[in-house]
């Protein structure tokens, strides 16, 4: 029975081969040979901005896939389920600051939380995981001061970051049934790997467990990473940043781009500040607030990641409450603040 | 796809990546990724992929078909899209020319005059002798000093790639460096204006040292230094073409 799809798989790859290189040729030959040059240009500025993302945020990926597998295999899922708290405000603030104990930027937040979720984590604790985790955290926290100081920037960004993860929390707590929010996982990852413990399991077969399940997890959160960061790398290639900014002034306008770039430039968040801190001297402070707060919690990475985990209304949620929740901190700072 | 076959394309791809990030760590070429001070994070991932692709393997040897067959119900749903993807890094990787990123990519970019982190300021800038200055030295002290008077005049020697900005006449060019401050993705393009009447023979990205007097000029409305340039010579692009602060 497997075997049907398998073929249907493998005919589906020839199609997209074949069309592929039909395109190619007809492009190749129609288009004029002066766009060639520029092209090259181009394509080398891209393979570059794209392998620096890929390289960067590899590491960090793999501490969160290699974390979900140790919480795998060395967390009891009746511990978890026990000692996590019943009613929805402890435990939003409680998955809110996971964060501290888990260092990962948003490239393996995803991969943790749904691990936790399958470990009986209650919903608001994961959803608040999901979008403080990135923001405080040990590094990020680091970072961030680094960039601005101990300063005003730094608390706001982590009051806000908090504020809004646990709000978010809390508006799912409504739903009860988390069969709603949660996706199936098309990838039965404990299928592959025996999912029997047997307590007699010496601690190296244990770890070796981790290991596998963390490389399945490695394969199944990377391609969103490959296509975040192939997607962030052509905009940055053929979109110049000075058009966006030469509209980029204005109170609204500002934070509205500010917060396009969060989402595409996905930036990892153990170093975004240093990016932001490069468009304070064009951009207003509640601009550059709103992209340190919102880009953590959702870019193009992390909007793949999610409908991996997520039914796709949570998702749309997921996207837009923090985003408007950015956008009026933003507009706030711009118009009262400042 | 059978769950041997799987798990052995999931090594192979593992071992690819530890050689593709392996080989451009020891040849030096990742610094032209990312900023080398995150270095140990890319040789801890190395070290993990590297562990992963022994325990993996591993794996596979231990078990047949038929074993795996017995612990999982439902292998069938293994996608080979997840390793087709992953394969993508390596193929931009190894089919695309390794190439800093240069005039080309400024122009998209945009020269960003006002310097990028001039929040990290150190003072080491402002006492350096004026002929050890890199450009990203010059931004800063332009963009953080008030009272220019001390640093107008001190010969500058700076090397740096040459992008003709179209605001620009045609004597005039600037030397221009990326910097960088986690990876390529969020290089900006820095530079100084050059007074140079032969600009319009230089040709773009070609790399180049520039020595001269320092006036205060304006571009777009912002400040930036320029080279009244006493000469202007071609030279090889360093082994690090990239600034960091």
């Amino acid at each position: 029975m497997e075997i049907p799809t398998q073929r249907l798989n493998i005919s589906r790859i020839l199609i997209w081969v074949i069309l592929f290189g039909v395109i190619t040729i007809i492009l190749y030959s129609s288009l004029p040979s002066s766009i060639w040059p520029w092209l090259g240009q181009r394509l080398s500025v891209f393979a570059t901005v794209f392998l620096g993302i890929f390289i960067e945020a590899l590491p960090f990926l793999l501490m969160g896939t290699l974390s979900s597998g140790l919480v795998e295999v060395f967390l009891s899922d009746d511990w978890l389920a026990r000692s996590a708290p019943r009613r929805a405000l402890p435990a939003a603030l409680v998955g809110a600051s996971l964060g501290l104990i888990f260092p990962i930027c948003e490239c393996g937040t995803v991969p943790l939380a749904r691990r936790l979720f399958r470990k009986g984590l209650p919903l608001p604790a994961g959803i608040s995981f999901l979008l403080a985790a990135p923001v405080l955290n040990p590094i990020v926290i680091l970072s961030t001061a680094t960039a601005f100081g101990w300063g005003r920037m730094l608390l706001w960004r982590l009051g806000l970051s908090l504020l809004m993860a646990v709000s978010v929390g809390l508006a799912f707590s409504i739903e009860k049934d988390s069969a709603n929010i949660l996706r199936a996982p098309i990838f039965p990852i404990e299928s592959i790997v025996l999912h029997t413990y047997s307590a007699n399991e010496t601690f190296l077969q244990k770890i070796q467990q981790a290991l596998v399940i963390s490389a399945d997890e490695f394969f199944e959160m990377g391609r969103y990473l490959v296509l975040g960061a192939l997607l962030a790398a052509i905009l940055q290639t053929f979109i110049s940043q000075s058009s966006l900014l030469a509209v980029g002034s204005g109170p609204i306008l500002s934070v509205l781009i500010m917060l396009a770039l969060a989402v595409l430039l996905s930036i990892c968040s153990t170093v975004d500040a240093f990016i932001a801190l490069g468009f304070l001297g064009t951009f207003s402070f509640g601009s550059v607030l709103s992209f340190l707060v919102f880009g953590p919690m959702v870019d193009i990475k992390s909007i793949l990641m999610f409908l991996q985990v997520f039914r796709r209304k949570t998702v749309f949620y997921l996207v837009l409450l923090p985003l408007l929740m950015s956008l009026l901190a933003g507009l706030a700072f711009n118009y009262f603040y400042a | 796809m059978s769950i041997r076959l799987y798990r052995f394309l999931q090594a192979f791809i593992l071992f690819a990546l530890v050689v593709f990030i392996g080989f451009k760590l020891i040849s030096g070429t990742l610094s032209l990724y990312i900023n080398m001070q995150y270095m140990p994070l890319t040789v801890f991932g190395i070290i993990m992929l590297a562990i992963m692709t022994f325990v993996v393997l591993q794996h596979l040897e231990s078990k047949t078909d038929e074993d795996e067959h017995h612990d999982s119900g439902h292998y069938h749903d293994i996608s080979p899209s997840a390793l087709i993807i992953l394969i993508v890094p390596l193929l931009i990787g190894v089919l695309i020319p390794v190439h800093p990123l240069d005039a080309t990519a400024a122009s998209t970019r945009g020269m960003n005059v006002s310097a990028p982190l001039v929040g990290t300021l150190q003072t080491r800038e402002f006492q350096s002798a004026a002929d050890t200055r890199n450009i990203l030295d010059w931004i800063v002290i332009f963009n953080s000093t008030d009272d220019l008077s001390p640093y107008v005049g001190q010969t500058a020697r700076v090397t740096g790639f040459v992008y003709h900005d179209p605001r620009l006449p045609a004597n005039q060019f600037i030397v221009s460096r990326f910097v960088i401050t986690c990876c390529t993705a969020d290089a900006s393009a820095i530079g100084m204006i050059v007074n140079w009447n032969q600009s319009a023979d230089l040709k773009e990205s070609s790399w180049v040292e520039v020595k001269g007097p320092v006036q205060a000029s304006k571009l777009g409305g912002q400040p930036i230094p320029l080279i009244e340039a006493t000469y202007v010579q071609s030279t090889p692009q360093p082994d690090q073409p990239y600034l960091y602060p």
